[in-house]
């Protein structure tokens, strides 16, 4: 049997950079790290999303980027680029959201200073097995450390629209007819309504539950341990609940969103309905589908292995590391959306920096280094 | 941020080390104990703040710890004030200023730059937080022991009549028990001495303090005395709700303050001054004098003379001969909201800067005035040979 490498990154998203570049920073070499993604591009299939539903600014604020220090944020790197202490005032007053154009040079950088490059492996790995202290994917080889960061497991369309030809996902490229309806209520449905009536679109928004109106995904507190503990403290049972609550659709409070919204409404061009109907275009700001059954490599691998799961998430360690699969020689951790059930905004920048962290802590403890 | 209660304390007391090393220097360098009880209150006051906080906030944005600084300044302000620590305003603004800064940028840039994960860990700095941590304490804790071991005895005096002179020759805090008497005055000779509800009765002069730094005088009662009711040289006094009662001897003043240029300024507060030549007199002297009560002085109600530099503010010169308040010989007074009435003209002296005059600047003093209420003089301001009065 082959001596097992040292870590492998399975995903070669966002997710998976920030790991890397966590991973790199503390002294791993490019040799050690092997990243397999089916793109080189770490952000290609994040930044097509984003032009679909023409994203011009990110909804995180200074610290949603890839580097794996929290210092120097982007609104302290766009301070000194501008030359202008506006960005770090901004950030100061909680009103700094980088471009999306800033985002993606950011995302080049770090990817160009990590050295992502030399140890990305184009491939989809399939299969994850565990066996002697460490792991194997598929036929690429045998890995002490893995850390599966595969994203979302695909768009959500409502089970009805998904043979309707009128249809088009948030996420897929589109342009807007005379009268739209939106279904959704969330960051994305939102950006749409703005999108459509700026094209001229009259807008009906079609949605089962009313959004909230937060800055973040989540409340603040649950990006830190002041939220954490209280929630890694919680049962089973419990715990499904308050992530079932916390996917309520929502979008940032303010005038940017609000102002072409009631401007329409009163000028009869956007309104809310609870069902379709027949406007020329759906447009399914819906999502991505939830759960690790969606995902063939986690669903395998649960399968496989008989990992505990709750509902529709794999129970995982505080630190994001499946418990039974890890020891003082091993770690498997899982960052990205199904990373959930140790951080519930699991699938926001600040959620793969808290997987590749608790991974980084795993694999610099581990008894074989 | 969203902190735990753990991460506010360890990045609080990370960010007062620094603050607190320099405190010490400054203690070392000025050989007093104010910088380091400055640091100690602004410490305490800034822990109180994070339980506070942390109670009542999920979320602190950045632009919050504008108005928290604000408020824990105030607080910081107040305690500093309650307790006497003697710390000049300005110095003590700027180390709170300095260590405010010192603090953001620590929290904001260098503690996410040396530790990945402090932002998820709510301001928690791990090991090293809590080993810092208990250093900040036990410094604080091995300063206030120091300070306190080292504090002055404290000796009560007994209700009843004690002969005097009593020379206080070492440091101590000397509490009158309500009814306690000396008879034939006190004289102080040594630093860091404060007298405390203590009446004095006759004596050369009530208390004298000769060539003592950082003398505290509060609520003593003087009467009696040959020549001044206090009488201080080359002394730095803080005297504070004091009654000087009639002065026995024609020549005698009420308080007395002299040939203290050099040293850090004195305080004359809430004093009650009844007779003698002068009320309050300075010579050479920087000084505050301040909400003081002047009746009756058969020469001038306040005296700044002889190179002083003074503060004269909320005081009441009532009823004296000839001048209320007097800044002469190249003095430089700052003559705020006083009251200052009934000066009867001294005519009989043949001096014609003794008219009655409610504030004289004499002889190239500096006098700058402002609202001050004068009433039944013959007028209200004079200047004489080449002082100058400006602000009217």
């Amino acid at each position: 049997m082959s001596r097992a490498q040292e870590c492998a990154i399975v995903g070669g998203g966002l997710a998976g950079l920030v790991g890397y570049a966590t991973l790199r920073h503390r002294g791993l070499t490019s040799a050690e790290v092997a990243v397999f993604g089916t793109d080189a591009d770490p952000a290609r299939q994040w930044s097509v999303r984003a032009a679909a539903i023409r994203q011009r600014h990110m909804r995180s604020e200074s610290d949603g980027h890839c580097a794996p220090r929290s210092f120097p944020g982007l609104a302290f790197r766009a301070s000194l680029r501008r030359k202008s202490p506006i960005p770090l005032v901004q950030s100061w007053l909680d009103c700094y959201h980088p471009t999306v154009g800033e985002f993606l040079e950011h995302v080049e950088e770090v990817r160009a200073e990590s050295g992502w490059d030399e140890s990305f492996r184009r491939g989809r790995v399939r299969r994850i097995s565990a066996a002697d202290g460490a792991f194997q994917l598929d036929d690429l080889g045998r890995f002490r450390h893995v850390l599966v960061a595969t994203g979302h497991p695909g768009l959500s369309v409502p089970p009805e629209l998904q043979d309707e030809p009128r249809a088009v996902h948030a996420y897929e490229p589109h342009d807007y007819a005379e009268h739209v309806e939106i279904v959704g209520a969330g960051m994305a449905a939102a950006t749409e309504w703005l999108n459509a009536l700026g094209a001229g679109a009259d807008v009906i928004s079609v949605r089962r539950r009313e959004p909230e109106r937060r800055p973040l995904n989540l409340p603040r507190q649950l990006f830190t341990r002041r939220g954490l503990a209280a929630f890694h403290s919680t049962r089973e049972g419990e715990r499904q609940a308050l992530l079932r609550g916390w996917s309520t659709p929502s979008y940032p409070a303010g005038r940017t969103w609000d102002e072409p919204v009631e401007r329409a409404r009163k000028a009869g061009r956007f309104r809310v309905a609870a069902g379709l109907n027949g406007a020329d275009q759906v447009i399914c700001a819906t999502g991505f589908k939830c759960g690790y059954e969606h995902d063939p490599l986690l669903a395998g691998l649960v399968a496989d292995h008989g990992l505990p799961t709750a509902g529709s998430w794999i129970v995982l360690e505080a630190d994001s590391t499946v418990g039974s699969l890890t020891d003082g020689e091993r770690t498997l951790s899982i960052a990205g959306v199904a990373g959930q059930w140790a951080f519930p905004a699991a699938d926001t920048l600040m959620g793969a920096k808290y997987a590749a962290r608790g991974f980084l802590r795993r694999v610099e403890a581990c008894r074989s280094r | 941020m969203s902190f735990t209660l753990k991460g506010r304390i360890e990045s609080r007391l990370a960010a007062a080390l620094a603050p607190l090393l320099a405190a010490c220097g400054l203690a070392a360098a000025a050989t007093e104990w104010w910088p380091l009880a400055l640091a100690g209150t602004m410490i305490g006051v800034g822990l109180v703040f994070e339980v506070f906080l942390d109670r009542r906030l999920d979320y602190q944005p950045g632009w919050w710890s504008l108005p928290l600084a604000v408020a824990e300044l105030a607080a910081i302000m107040g305690i500093v004030y309650a307790l006497g620590i003697s710390a000049p305003l300005l110095v003590a603004l700027a180390f709170f200023a300095g260590s405010w800064l010192l603090n953001l940028v620590l929290m904001h840039a260098v503690f996410p730059y040396v530790r990945l994960s402090y932002g998820e860990e709510g301001g928690e700095l791990g090991r090293a937080g809590v080993a810092i941590a208990v250093l900040v304490l036990a410094s604080l804790a091995l300063f206030a022991g120091v300070a306190l071991a080292m504090q002055p005895p404290t000796v009560r005096l007994s209700a009843g009549i004690h002969n005097g002179p009593l020379v206080l020759d070492q440091a101590q805090t000397l509490v009158g028990e309500p009814g306690a008497v000396v008879r034939g005055g006190i004289v102080i000779t040594a630093d860091n001495v404060t007298v405390r509800g203590v009446t004095v009765v006759g004596g050369e002069s009530g208390i004298e303090v000769d060539g003592a730094h950082n003398v505290t005088l509060e609520r003593v009662q003087i009467s009696g005395a040959l020549l001044d009711g206090i009488h201080v040289r080359r002394s730095s006094v803080r005297i504070r709700d004091c009654l000087v009662h009639s002065p026995a001897g024609q020549y005698g003043q009420g308080i007395d303050i002299s040939f203290a240029f050099d040293l850090a300024p004195s305080l004359v507060e809430g004093c009650t001054v009844m007779g003698g030549r002068e009320g309050i007199v300075t010579h050479f002297a920087m000084a505050h004098v301040e909400d003081n009560r002047v009746v009756g002085t058969t020469l001038r109600g306040l005296t700044l003379t002889e190179m002083s530099m003074a503060v004269v503010e909320g005081n009441r010169v009532e009823n004296a001969l000839g001048v209320g308040i007097y800044c002469g010989d190249y003095s430089e007074c700052e003559i705020d909201d006083n009251s200052v009435r009934d000066i009867r003209s001294d005519g009989a002296s043949g001096d014609l800067t003794r008219m009655g005059f409610g504030i004289v600047a004499h002889s190239g003093a500096k006098a700058e005035i402002s609202d001050n209420s004068v009433s039944g003089v013959t007028a209200s301001t004079k200047a004489f040979l080449g002082a100058r009065i400006t602000g009217e």
